[in-house]
Formats: C-alpha cells, structure tokens, sequence
C-alpha cells in the first residue's frame, strides 16, 4: 500500500474548473501532479503560463466523492475518460479536465489508492476526526413509527455535503443501518406498505451517501438480505415487488471447483458477488456516478485480493491445473475449471498490467495453455467459446509474451497453437467460435513483433519470453509463411474452382475471414506478407472471389484489393495490374450500376481512392485497358474524371508539376513515399511495357515483380532491412512515452497521424470544390490549419527518422472485433478507456527504428506539444463538464 | 405463424429469442442491408425517430403513440443500443421488423452502432450477460457495419392536415384552415394538439397575423434540471422561416428531408458524397463517415471543434448552405438530448428528434417523434429529383427556394411503471469468484 502511495510521475496537462453559478468557470491550464505534503496528499496544478502560479491545491480527503467521467457529461457519450470531478470541503465543486485519458487515469489511481488508504486508517480516527467542524446530526431510534421522521432527516441531510458527512458519521458511530434492518421484517408481517416504502428510500438514501464504509456494512451476511428486502419495496414501482433476497440467499450459485480455505477471501467473494448485484440489479436504475464509481473501485480492490490470493497460493493451483491431467475423467469438473479460469480472465481484464501479467504467468506456469488447448477442442460450442476467450485474453493482454511462446515451441519442434487454430479455422462450423478463432489467429501470426516493450506489461517471465522472441527474422519469417501456407490452403484451392456458385455457407465464412486475415497481414506487414501471397499466388484467388454470388464475399474481396491500392506498393500495384482485377472490379459496377447500393459505392470509393489519390500506376492500367468501359459508366463523374486524368498526364508528361504538387499536400507520406513512389512509376512503366508485350497470363507477373523489388533495393534499402522502416514508428515513440513522460509525447505522434488522414480528404474537398460548380464549404479552419502547421513538423521529425511508407490510419478499419481496440490507431486524443489503452498501443506497435535516434526526436515533439491543445478529443475551451447539463446525449 | 413472427412475438413481450435465431436474424437483415444505399431514398408518409438507446419499454410506447408496423412507416436514426438495460430486446425487435417488412421500416446508423462505443457503452456486457458469450454482440456489430448512414426522405407534403383525424390516415384533407397552410403541430401522447404554426398561403413576404411562430416547446429549456451546456437559447428559434419570401411560389415544392444520426461534415457537400463511402467498416474516428455520426449543430458560425472528442459542430450558415445547395428543406437528425424531445435550430434547417424518454432512467426528458405526410397534390408522384443533386450534374433548384414539409411532432413520457416492471440489469447467473 505505501508504495502505492508515492505520488505519480511526470505532469500531466490539465484545465482546472470551477462550478459558479452553476457554469464551469474555466481557472486555466497547467500542470497536474499528485503530491506529497507531509502526511497529506495533495492534487496540484502550476499554471502552463507562469509556473509559480497555483491554480489548485487540493487536500485529498477520504471522503470527497472523486468521480472520473466520460469527458464532458455523463450521459453524452464521447471518447476516453478525462474528467475528474469532485467537491471541495467548502463545497465547490471542481473539475480537471485531462488532455488525455491517460494523464487522467494516472492521477485517478492515485486519488483513488490515497482514499483507500485513508479509508484503511479511517476506522482508527473517523469518530475523532474533526467533529466538531460539521454539523451533527442524529436520527431518531429505529421504530417504524419514527420512519417518516428518519426518512425526511436523512433526505434534509442528503442535500449538503456537510449534511451527508454528518449523517455517514452517525450511521457508522451509531451502526444504524444493522437496527434498521429487523424493521423490515416487522413492517412485512404488518403488511405495512408505506413503511416499506419509507425504509427502502431511507436504504437508497444511506447508499447514495456513497461512503465506503457504509456500503460495505450493507453487503455484510448480517444486514444484505434486510438491506435488499427494503429495496424490494419501491414506492416507485407501488405495484411491483423485486425478490432480491430470494436470489441473493440462494447459495447453490456460488460454484467452487477447488474449494477456497481461506475465510477471508470467501468472504471478500461473497461481498464482492453481492456488491455486483447491486450494482446491476438493485440499485441500477438510480445509481448516480459518484455511488457507481464507489461500488466499482470496491469492486475492484476486493477482486484484486482474490486474485492474489488465489495466485500466490500453490496447493490451490496445483489441484486445480491437477484436474486436467489425463486421469481425470470428470468432464464435468474440468469444465467447471475451465469457467473458472475465464471468470478470472475476465477479471485480469481489470487489473493494473503488472499484476495481471503475474497472474498470467503464473497461470501460464502451471500448464494454462493445456487448458485452453482441452477447451478449444470440446464438444460444445459454448466450451469453446470460453476456451478462446480466455487466449484472447493472454493476447490482449500481451501478444508478444504469446508468440514468444508459440515459436519456442516451433523451436522445440512442437506443434504450436497457431497450427491447431488453423486446423480449428478450417473446421469449425460455429460461426462465432469460427469468428473469435479468426481473430486469434490474426494476433499470433502478426509477425510484426513490437521488440521495445513498455516494461510496465514485464511479467517475471518478461526477459525469458523476449529472448525467445529474439530469434533470428529468417525463423520468423520462416514461421510465418509456413503457417500462412497452411491458413491460406483453402484459397488457394480456389484454383481448381470452375465456378464459385455452389459454395456452401461454410465456405462463404471461412473464405471470408481467410481474406479478411490476408487483407489484415498485408495491411500490418506489406513486405512479410509477399512470400505468402506470392509462392501461394493468393490474389488471383482473391480476385476469384469478386465473381462469387455471395456480395458479402464480394465485399471482402474487394476491402482485400482496396486494401492494396492504398498501400501504395510497386509489389502489390503489379499484382492488381497483371490480372484482370480490375476487370472483375468494374463487373461489379456494371453490375449494381443503376442501384445506389453497398457494394457498388465501396468500389466507387476505390476509383474514387485512385483519382484522388493520383495513383498513376492504376489511372494508366485501367484507362489503358478498360477505357470503353470507364466511358459508359456516366451516372456518377468518377470514371470520367479518372480519364481526365489520364490525359493530363499523357499530355503533360507523367513528372507534371501540378499533379505533384497536389500529390504533396494530400498525400501523408510525402518524403518517404515520393522517392519510392516516383522510382515505382518508372518501374511500372516498364513493367507496363513488358506486360503488353505479354500474355494476359496470371502467373507471369512475378517477373516484373522481381525488377520491382530489385527496383526498391536500389532505393538504398535491401528488401529484408524494409521490415524495420515499414511503420510509422509513432507507436514506438508512444508506447516507450508510457513509461517515462506520458504527457509530453504520447499524443504527439498519434497527431501526425490524424494529422495526415484528415487532411487528405479535407484536400477532396476544396478539390471537388474546383471542378464541380463549386459548392464553397468553408472548412473548419482553425483545425485545419492547425492540423497543417503540425503536419510540416512532423514531417521534419520523419526526415530525421527517414522512415518508409507510413501506414494509413484513415484506411484501416478492422473487423477483428476483439481486438479492434487495440487496432486502432489512436488518431484522436483518448480514446479507449484505461488499462485497455496501454494494451491498444502495445498490439500495432511495429519494430521501431533505432532507439538511439529517440533523442533527437524529443526537442520537435515537446515543441509542437503546445499546439495539440486543439485537437478533437482533447481539453478545450468548450469543455464544459457538466453533471446537470440537460442537453446532449446520445 | 412463420418463425420470423414468432421472434416478433416473443420480442415485443421483451423475451430474448435464441442465439442460434440471432444468426439468422443477422444474416438476413444482412443480405436487406447489403442492398441499400449509403442514403436510403424513403416516401412519405414516414415517422422519423432518434436515439432509443436500449429503452425498450419506451420503444413499445413509441410504437403505440406512432403506430404500429406496418400501419405506420418508420425510421430510426440510429443508437438503438447502449445506455439501457434492454438493448439486444430493442435492437432485435427493430431488426426482425426490417426484415419481416424492409419497406416499411428503415433504421440507419448512429454512433453507439459501433465495437468501440459498445464495449463501453453497455450493450457488449449486455450481450455477454445475457447470452453467455460476445457471439450474439459480434453478429450484432457484423450488421452495424452494414447499415446506411442516412436517408432522404421524399415526397413529403408541405402543410399537414389538420389534426382529430386518426394519426395515419394519409389521405389529404384538401382544404386547410383559410389564412395558413398548417405547418407544425405538435401533440401529446393522447393525441391532444398542444401548438401549432401555420405558414401564409400565396401572400408574397407577408407574416401571417396569427401565426403562432414560435413552436418551441412548452418547457423552458434552460430551467431544465439546470442545464449550462449550450448557450442558453432563450426560447428557441422560431420554426417555418421557409414561409419567408417563398410563399409567392405557386408551384411550391417541398424539399428533401435528409436524415443523420449525429449531422454534417465538412467532408460532405453534397448528399451526393456520401454515396462516395465505403461504409462497411467500423466507425472510423475521423473522415466524412464519423462526422455524419457524431458532428453536432450548435450555435456559432462556420464549424467548430466538438467537445466529444469526434466529428465537429456546425452553424447555421451551414446547415442553410447545404440545404440549398442539395435541394433540401430540412435536416433532422438525433443524436443528443433534448429535455422536449424534439428542437428546430436555425430557422427550421435542423431538427433534433430524441426518442428516448427520462434517458437513463433519470433524465426526466420527454421524447418526441416526426411525423412527415404524404403530399397527394400531383397525384401522388414524387418529385425524384430532390436530394439527388449532382447525380447527373443537374442543379437544382433556379433560385427557387424549398418549401419545408408539414411536420407532427408527438410528444411521449416514459412507459407507464406498471407495463414494464422494474428496469434492471440481468444479474450473473453463477459466480466462481
């Protein structure tokens, strides 16, 4: 506990609020940091501008109800959690409004971990602790004929903070809710209604006091089923009766697969049982934010010790892993197991990454992969469901720690879990088993291994699994075909396909979520991901599939060949431009033509991609070659302008100026990307001509494909040594920020990203402007601006870095459910919630280039640091938190 | 009884349907969905609906203050789920009448149909709560991705018939009160008129004298249990501004009505554009996809940054612009509280419409739905033109102003207690730990 005390590192970047007159009075920006003032601890601001000016210090007290919310207001929804709230002990109510969530969630666990401890201490002096500065109050004796006097006192009192002070004093000094209690039972034989009534809204009053110690009296054994038998009672619902007790005393629901000796973590079970219950059913519907948080952290701490209970005790965990041995025949147990771990899964979930890293490697140490390996195998769907849950949880958690593992078993010559989750894929008939499988294997084959680590998520195996994981790239890379060879073997059975009309609905799905998997590993790793899609000649099949009735297979088809356009890949562009994709792609507008339906505006979107993108390889391909086509497609003016374009350059030369002026402001990889995209060009030129002097044949572009890699080798890189500059090393720079100065550079590099997606369709728009009859949409403008000034010093920063091709966030979206949080790029400010986020930003974090050159990338980033205050999602100035705001929503 | 009626059934009495039905359900709503347009084209007569957010018993006193399907069309603009305790109830139902009668009911995206906001927001706990396993949530968000980002609604009638006739009857009254064409209404549950605004007939720029302008609801907003967001609007814009000056058009036309979940992007000039999306993904975080979902109107000039961390606010001056120049009358959107249930901003160019009475279960708001006629005047043939801007590089409109439709807002409170029992979370069944 007092280690958790120490206050947190770093500074995090706030504005601080005042509530007058019931409007947030904005006090200004600074610097936030948890303090340490003799015994006290205390929240302080500095101001961004004078640094000596304090704009808050703020005792934390254990009874302030601190709230974190949803920014802005609690019922409209936004991204990420960056308000804190909370009142002071004159009764002002505050607020510090984060620039990210995480800074929030920083000074949150701090706030919390000094109110818990303060909580701890609390029983010792809460009665002699300044009494006399508050009020006191006293309730009558607990008889039901005081009732409507005791309801209306408590109701007077729940009105002031200083009221609720007093009120919690007494209830505590005075055990008043164990009185209260038998009255229930009394009220009940008298079959007094309205007493009932009065002591379940004294009972909802005495919760919402949300004080620690209170709840924690209610969900005790001796007063829980008096507490909930008074909220059975309603007034709200006069005609209703709920039958809480009936559930809450039911005993059979508590399962024990090994029996738990220790009796204060039985309890701790029960209460924390209770206290969810509660929390969902009970009290639900009125729970007010500074209640529902009160009851989560309790939540939360409790689980916390179970599971370090359950963690640190060995007799435990060895009869229990015991009972997947093979001469235990009693299915039923081990299922019961297997629910068991689930449930603790799904607690690690919660956990801070240390602590849930142990766990993992605890469970891990004592044959958890047995387990799931039994559970992904049973019989039933919904064993199986769980049995992925929980790998899917250990990848989420830490993919890396995952492969690691899976290729010391290839080391080891065993068969990895990769090869029967594939095997698994393959077979599988339910769709959601087959669903999550997919996802799984997305996350295990990722070869793009994050190799800086955040050392927050360093479990004690940590450094064992990362020499592992340190084997050599050709061993990966090896891995990585080999496997994609045996996931991908159905496609390319495609070949000897005649037609696509008899597929079964097994088929549709499991084509479906293999190309999904492709697009997914072309998208992380472009460069890993041609052996596979070249030795198993995949495109073509791919392509195949666009002729398929099913449209939604014909939908992912297409995101896969999208997907490739908007990598931008001198590799991939002649793998579309040597089979007739394109072809098979304006079928499908033939097709839908007249309609205005799905499938025909995501192809749309591609040409539109193409045009606007000035994709030269592809507006010369497809001009050239399906002109006729393009000419009578006149229902919208894509095609049209894509044959404009065309002429432009013929008649201006391929190396015109404006087109490459136009390319730089809307392409967010300019300085890479030119030098690689312009030698591509020329590359495809000739590629071109080699290719029309050719055969249409579908397997002979691997020919001209080798000049293009030979191309991009003489580009001053070694195609082996791309991996490493294939990302944005923004992930890098954010996670390695975790740890040290969260504040300073973790949204900075994500900006660059948002940074360049945005701005690229804004560029569309002032585009179309000029060439339709000009519909003069002004454009946010300061954003805008902003956005571009930021993006010139980003650029600075990716010179110096001399990275590759940046990854598009704009394109990516992800249909990998489970893990899509992590997938995302985080583009605009906080968004994902807690812990969650460190796990986010650990999943896509590529290789990053060369920690050395980290240094000289600070001094830009904390520079423009200042100029990220705008941005969406983060502190602004119409950042109102506002508890009571009655408009918004939704 | 087919099975799909079945599910309807059991649905409507708030009973979940089997996961394996849930499948099927997802699959078929896909293959509808999969046909329609980024901007579903739909004909009046229709009821316009907002955020439902899980409200299910809400969502049944909707269906009775608005009619039942297939009496009465529907759209709903989206958040169907999250916040409430029966989300996969309301969502489902919703979705088994699209597939049970698609031309009748047209449900668009909002912003909560989305993985991210859903594992936050409470319909993925829901879904794991109440069937086990993220499966039925993942069939669920499989059918977000494919659902339409807007619609535009045709064919709507300039002036509403005056009320006492039953809510449905569509047939045109052809004579309205002498000195206006009726052109809001707004009616309590029971149906009671509680204010209306008409819109001078063939008067070239004259005010009509008893033109009850101002049809912003009863409540003052700014009281409402102390609300300081927006900047206190007092008494909101009068609606109708389309009566100005554009009266002396004989041959008046009634505009489009586009319909989004949250509003505009700056991305998105014509509604032309957003046939230019590839919706099928998840919510991305930025881009013209996510402004439709999550911009928000508010009152200032040009667009500004919103404080929900995704999409943007805009003006007035922008919400005219892009009226005129798609040959629109209206905007209405969802996608944020209002205690009345429904507000017209900026001269009737936008309309928030919120369908989600005492929201949370606390709010203490009322809900409102849009009613749109039919205009039966050219023989029930629609001017197809509207909306579709561009498509064949036709401009609309000469100078011609739009003449806003007829609109019936029905205001409803929350279900009555006893229809509905106590809301609540399904609690865990059994518990290891």
């Amino acid at each position: 506990m007092a280690l958790d005390l120490q206050p947190p590192d770093g500074r995090k970047r706030v504005k601080v609020y005042e509530l007058r007159d019931n409007d947030w009075f904005d006090r200004g920006t600074g610097f936030c940091t948890g303090q340490m003032v003799g015994e006290e601890h205390r929240i302080f601001v500095e101001s961004e501008d004078q640094p000596n000016r304090v704009l808050l210090e703020t005792r934390i007290t254990k009874d302030d109800g601190y709230q974190k919310q949803q920014g802005f207001c609690p019922t409209i929804s936004g991204f990420g959690q960056t308000l804190i709230v909370w009142t002071e002990q004159n009764g002002t109510d505050m607020a510090l409004s984060f620039q990210e969530a995480e800074g929030c969630a920083v000074i949150w666990e701090f706030v919390n971990s000094v109110q818990q401890h303060l909580n701890l201490n609390a029983a010792d002096d809460a009665l002699s602790d300044d009494l006399e500065s508050y009020q006191t109050i006293a309730l009558p004796p607990p008889e039901l004929r005081n009732l409507p006097e005791i309801e209306q006192i408590v109701r007077a009192a729940s009105m002031t903070q200083a009221g609720r002070d007093a009120l919690s004093k007494f209830i505590i000094r005075d055990e008043y809710i164990g009185k209260l209690v038998p009255l229930v039972e009394t009220a009940e034989d008298l079959e007094s209604l309205a007493d009932l009534h009065r002591l379940c809204n004294i009972m909802k009053s005495l919760i919402l006091l949300n004080d620690n110690t209170i709840i924690e009296t209610v969900v005790a054994d001796q007063a829980i089923l008096g507490v909930v038998g008074a909220l059975e009672y309603d007034p709200e619902f006069p005609t209703h009766k709920a039958n809480h007790r009936q559930y809450l005393a039911d005993q059979s629901r508590y399962k024990e697969v090994v029996p738990i000796k220790d009796p204060i973590i039985r309890r701790k079970i029960r209460s924390t049982w209770r206290l969810q219950y509660l929390k969902d059913v009970v009290l639900a519907r009125i729970l007010d934010d500074p209640t529902f948080s009160v009851l989560n952290s309790l939540i939360f701490f409790n689980q916390m010790e179970i599971v370090n209970h359950i963690q640190t005790n060995a007799p435990f965990l060895r009869e229990l892993f015991h009972l997947f041995d093979g001469r235990n025949t009693d299915i039923r147990r081990k299922d019961d197991a297997v629910q068991f771990l689930h449930q603790c899964a799904a607690i690690a979930k919660n956990l801070q990454a240390p602590s849930r890293a142990q766990l993992f490697a605890n469970f891990i140490g004592h044959g958890l992969f047995a387990v799931i390996a039994f559970a992904v195998k049973h019989p039933n769907p919904a064993m199986r469901t769980t049995g992925i849950d929980i790998l899917v949880a250990l990848l989420d958690h830490d993919p890396v720690m995952m492969r690691g593992y899976m290729l010391k078993a290839v080391n080891e010559k065993k068969t990895p879990l990769t090869d029967t989750l594939i095997d698994l894929l393959h077979t599988e008939t339910d769709l959601g088993v087959k669903n999550q499988l997919a996802d799984a294997i997305k996350i295990l084959l990722d070869p793009q291994i994050p190799l800086q680590d955040p050392l927050a998520r360093a479990g004690p195996d940590y450094f064992k699994v990362r020499s592992a994981n340190l084997l050599n790239d050709a061993f990966v890379q090896q891995h990585f075909d080999d496997s994609s060879k045996r996931l991908f073997q159905p496609l390319k059975h495609l070949a000897n396909r005649a037609s696509l009309n008899d597929l079964t609905f097994q088929e549709v799905t499991l084509y479906s979520h293999l190309v999904d998997i492709l697009t997914f590993f072309v998208r992380q790793h472009l460069f890993r991901t041609r052996n596979a899609i070249h030795s198993e000649s995949l495109a073509p099949r791919v392509a195949q599939l666009l002729t398929a009735h099913q449209k939604p297979l014909k939908l992912v088809a297409l995101k896969f060949f999208r997907t490739l356009i908007s990598l931008q890949d001198t590799f991939y562009q002649a793998l579309m431009t040597h089979n007739n994709t394109f072809g098979l792609i304006l079928d499908i507008v033939y097709e839908t033509m007249p309609r205005d339906n799905l499938l025909n505006s995501a192809c749309l979107e591609l040409f539109e991609f193409i045009k606007r993108e000035n994709v030269k390889p592809f507006i010369l391909h497809v001009v050239e070659k399906y002109r006729e086509k393009l000419e009578n497609i006149t229902y919208v003016d894509t095609f049209q302008n894509l044959i404009l374009r065309y002429e432009q350059m013929q008649g201006y030369g391929a190396e015109a100026e404006p087109l490459f002026s136009n390319e730089d402001d809307s392409t967010p990889r300019r300085m890479p990307l030119n030098g690689q995209r312009w030698q591509g060009v020329k590359e495809m030129d000739a590629a071109e001509e080699d290719y029309f002097g050719t055969s249409d044949d579908e397997d002979d572009w691997h020919q001209d494909n080798r000049a293009a890699i030979a191309a991009s080798t003489s580009n001053g890189s070694t195609p082996a040594d791309k991996p490493l500059v294939d990302y944005p090393d923004d992930d890098d720079e954010d996670e390695d920020a975790m740890d040290t100065k969260p504040e300073a550079l973790s949204t900075q590099p994500l900006q660059a990203e948002s940074t360049t997606a945005v701005d690229a369709p804004g560029e569309t728009g002032s585009e179309a402007g000029s060439t339709s009859s000009s519909p003069a949409q002004t454009p946010p403008p300061e954003r805008l601006a902003e956005k571009r000034r930021r993006e010139e010093e980003d650029e600075d920063e990716l010179m110096k870095l001399a990275a590759g091709p940046k990854r598009r966030s704009s394109t990516s979206s992800n249909s990998g459910a489970g893990f899509l949080n992590r997938k995302k790029s985080l583009s605009i400010g906080p968004i994902g919630t807690g812990e969650k986020g460190t796990g986010i930003l650990g999943g896509t974090a590529p290789k990053r280039i060369a920690i050395n050159l980290s240094p000289t990338t600070k001094s830009p980033v904390s520079e423009s640091d200042k100029s990220t205050t705008d941005a969406p999602g983060e502190t602004n100035e119409n950042d109102k938190p506002d508890d009571s705001q009655g408009d918004g929503g939704g | 009884m087919s099975d799909l009626d079945r599910a309807i059934e059991q649905l409507r009495a708030c009973r979940l349907i089997p996961e394996s039905q849930v499948r099927e359900l997802c699959y078929k709503a896909r293959e509808l969905l999969i046909e329609e347009g980024n901007v579903v084209s739909v004909d009046a007569p229709v009821t316009i609906c907002g955020d439902i957010h899980g409200q299910f018993h809400d969502l049944m006193e909707l269906f009775r203050v608005g009619g039942d399907v297939p009496d009465t069309n529907y759209l709903f603009m989206g958040d169907f789920v999250d916040r409430g305790f029966y989300s996969l109830e309301s969502f489902l139902l919703l979705l088994c009448l699209k597939v049970r009668y698609p031309d009748r009911i047209t449900l668009i995206r909002g912003n909560h149909e989305s993985r991210q906001i859903t594992t936050v927001y409470g319909f993925y706990d829901e879904c794991i709560r109440k069937y086990g396993s993220a499966n039925v949530w993942r069939y669920c968000c499989e059918v977000f991705d494919y659902l339409a980002l807007g619609a535009i609604v045709l064919g709507a009638s300039s002036e509403l018939e005056p009320t006492g006739s039953s809510m449905n009857d569509t047939t045109q009254s052809t004579m309205p009160i002498d000195d206006g064409e009726l052109e809001t209404e707004v009616l309590n549950s029971h149906g009671e008129v509680t204010s209306t605004s008409y819109r001078p007939r063939f008067r070239p720029s004259s005010v009509a004298s008893n033109d009850s302008r101002n049809i912003s609801p009863p409540r003052d907003i700014s009281a409402a249990s102390g609300s300081t967001g927006t900047p206190t609007r007092t008494g909101v814009p009068g609606t109708g501004a389309s009566a100005d000056g554009n009266g002396s058009a004989t041959t008046s036309r009634t505009g489009a009505v586009l319909c989004v979940h949250g509003g505009l992007s700056p991305l998105i000039d014509s509604v032309d554009k957003i046939r230019l999306i590839d919706r099928k993904q998840e919510v991305p975080h930025e881009g013209a996809m996510c402004d439709l979902l999550w911009s928000d109107p508010d009152e200032i000039e040009g667009w500004g940054l919103s404080p929900r961390g995704a999409g943007f606010l805009f003006g007035g001056d922008i919400v005219k612009q892009f009226n005129h120049l798609n040959g629109l009358s209206l905007v209405a959107r969802a996608h944020q509280l209002v205690m009345e249930g429904y507000k017209e901003m900026f001269d009737g160019g936008i309309v928030t419409v919120w369908s989600a009475p005492n929201y949370c279960y606390r709010c203490g708001n009322v809900a409102a739905i849009l009613e749109l006629g039919e205009d039966t005047s050219n023989g029930g043939t629609i001017a197809r033109s509207n909306g579709e801007y561009g498509r064949s590089n036709g401009v609309l409109g000469e100078g011609n102003t739009v003449v806003s439709p007829g609109r019936r807002y029905r205001v409803f409170e929350a279900a009555a207690q006893d229809t509905r029992g106590m809301p609540a979370k399904k609690p865990v069944a059994d518990y290891f730990l």
